[in-house]
């Protein structure tokens, strides 16, 4: 199954102008699936986006409302001149399309 | 014990819902003592800053239904305004702000605090201060900031904390409008003055920077009302339809933020971790009540944003469904790419930087790039944006045209369109789009008084406007 399939809400914007922040919300069913998942870790996160483990800023849960947050250094960020996606808004699509495995 | 606070919060620079002066009754009826609402932000990028313009939001029209209320009921209104909050962003809007004024008949006292930051106060602070030190890693600024950083700059404009506007306020003003200044700032300040703890004025206003945004269904058009106290604050929702939840505050506290729980605000850091959110049934609609948050002090910073000119955008659009092109368009689109760096009239400004250009192609990879896993067009058509930044509009303009002309006449294997290779929806063919900025100054500047650099100007609005004096040249009775 896809991150994308299993989540609620996927949503990415940038948190500042030079990280993209990614929160998924989950529903009761799929939450542990996502948290005990690979994916959904600073090694997985780094893989899907094509980027060393160290330009990942964490991930992070919160168990209350079955959400997981993703931060990650804007490797092209609204301060370059041919940013692609000023806002961040369609940066979960790597993520999103990679197994929840 | 000290009096609650109650506040009205929403986004100025979104319109309003077809139903706020009712929610805004009703929130009235509740209590309130403040009207807040946000109005800048570097999430636009760094071109308003620079330019000096700013999206056609129209933050006067927005605000206009609150500051009604505000007026009718004696309380102030704290407004920041202009998206990227700079003085001309500041004018822009305090312009219309007077024009609004004009036409409703109000005479309101406002404190103006404007955020820029002239190039000489920052160079002697970076001279003779401590170092002003980049925001975060992540940028890949110059750190220490120099002062040819500063030099280089187009314009820079720092966030200000909530102690300009509590000293605005502290003045007995009806309203307060900033330029550019930390969101939740603008919700601590009255709480702050009144005497309640930071940590809770902080935590309300993370939870209202957005207005409905943080409620469910979220909406940014929407207001959102809380009551803050010594413990803590309850936060209600104005509006019939819409109301708030400890999964929706929680969410909200994720948004467009690093980290779900801890933040870092001028002279100290915000931090959630132990916060709790407990839903009420209040028998007419939920409220929740919001506790737990903590301040850790730290030394004074503001974050500052500055901008620098990168050259000048032009672009051109074509259109693609010819299926053999589609089949092929990447190559087509490297030999245009190429066609350009190659020609000698371009060949001194490429190797020099002075000359940029990029063919992205919608349809295959323009949204992700590199990391998109589609080799190749899958869809009936396609577009073609050729984006070129160069030092001058001119050198834009002729490259971006050159570009053009290649991919339409250019030919590639198999063609049999040979009068024209794409559709051109655009005249002129190519547009002329803007400056292109860059947020070069991303830093901390340490300040020891908080209020100084940032003082209150209190006018009365609408403001008299100067006649402008016909010129009259002096040999012009001859």
């Amino acid at each position: 199954m896809q991150l994308y399939d299993a989540a609620t809400i996927i949503r990415s914007k940038n948190a500042g102008p030079f990280a993209v922040t990614v929160d998924l919300f989950f529903d009761a069913e799929t939450y542990p699936l996502a948290r005990s998942s690979t994916l959904l870790t600073p090694a997985g996160v780094a893989a899907a986006y094509g980027v060393t483990e160290d330009q990942v800023k964490g991930v992070w849960w919160d168990d209350r409302i079955h959400a997981a947050k993703v931060s990650v250094v804007r490797w092209s960020s609204s301060t370059d001149p041919f940013c692609a996606d000023l806002f961040g808004a369609h940066l979960h699509t790597p993520l999103a399309q990679a197994e929840l495995v | 014990m000290t009096d609650p606070v109650r506040i009205l919060g929403f986004v100025n620079h979104i319109a309003p819902s077809p139903d706020i002066e009712e929610a805004i009754d009703r929130a009235f009826a509740w209590g309130v003592d403040v009207i807040v609402a946000q109005g800048t932000g570097s999430d636009w990028g760094p071109y308003w800053l620079g330019s000096g313009d700013q999206p056609s939001a129209n933050q006067a029209a927005n605000v206009e239904p609150y500051v009604r209320a505000a007026l009718r009921h004696g309380v102030p209104f704290v407004f920041s305004f202009g998206i990227a909050g700079g003085d001309p962003h500041l004018d822009t809007c305090l312009a219309a702000f007077d024009e609004l004024c004009r036409r409703n008949g109000w005479a309101p006292r406002v404190g103006v605090i404007r955020s820029e930051i002239a190039p000489e106060t920052l160079s002697a602070a970076v001279t003779d201060g401590p170092p002003v030190l980049p925001a975060s890693t992540d940028a890949g600024l110059a750190t220490p900031l120099t002062a040819a950083d500063v030099a280089e700059a187009e314009r820079i404009v720092a966030l200000i904390g909530p102690e300009p506007v509590m000293a605005a306020l502290d003045q007995g003003v009806d309203g307060v409008i900033t330029g550019r200044a930390l969101d939740i700032g603008l919700f601590m300040a009255l709480p702050m003055l009144r005497g309640l703890p930071t940590a809770i004025a902080a935590h309300a206003g993370k939870m209202l920077e957005c207005g409905g945004l943080a409620l469910e269904p979220g909406d940014s058009g929407r207001c959102i009302w809380a009551s803050l106290d010594d413990t803590g604050f309850t936060v209600r929702s104005p509006h019939v339809g819409a109301a708030p939840s400890a999964r929706s505050l929680v969410s909200h506290t994720f948004y467009e933020r690093s980290h779900p729980t801890w933040e870092e605000n001028p002279g100290g850091a915000l931090d959630l971790s132990r916060a709790t959110y407990a839903e009420r049934d209040r028998g007419h609609g939920t409220e929740v009540r919001c506790e737990g948050a903590v301040w850790h002090e730290a030394p004074y910073t503001v974050l500052m944003e500055g901008a620098r000119r990168e050259g000048f955008r032009a672009v051109s659009l074509l259109g693609v469904r010819e299926p053999a092109l589609l089949a092929q368009a990447r190559s087509w689109t490297d030999a245009a790419e190429r066609a350009v760096a190659e020609a000698p009239r371009f060949a001194d400004a490429v190797r020099e930087g002075r000359l940029r250009l990029q063919t992205r192609i919608f349809g295959l990879d323009a949204v992700l790039g590199d990391l998109e896993p589609n080799p190749a067009i899958t869809g009936h058509e396609a577009g073609v944006l050729v984006d070129v930044v160069a030092d001058t509009e001119e050198l834009a303009k002729e490259a971006a045209y050159y570009a053009f002309i290649r991919l339409f006449i250019g030919p590639y294997p198999g063609r049999k369109t040979t009068a024209g290779n794409a559709a051109a929806p655009l005249m002129p063919v190519v547009v002329p789009v803007a400056d292109v900025f860059s947020f070069s100054i991303y830093h901390l500047l340490p300040l020891e008084d908080p209020v100084a650099p940032f003082p209150t100007t209190v006018v009365t609005f609408p403001r008299a406007t100067t006649p402008i004096r016909e010129e009259v040249s002096a040999d012009a009775a001859v």
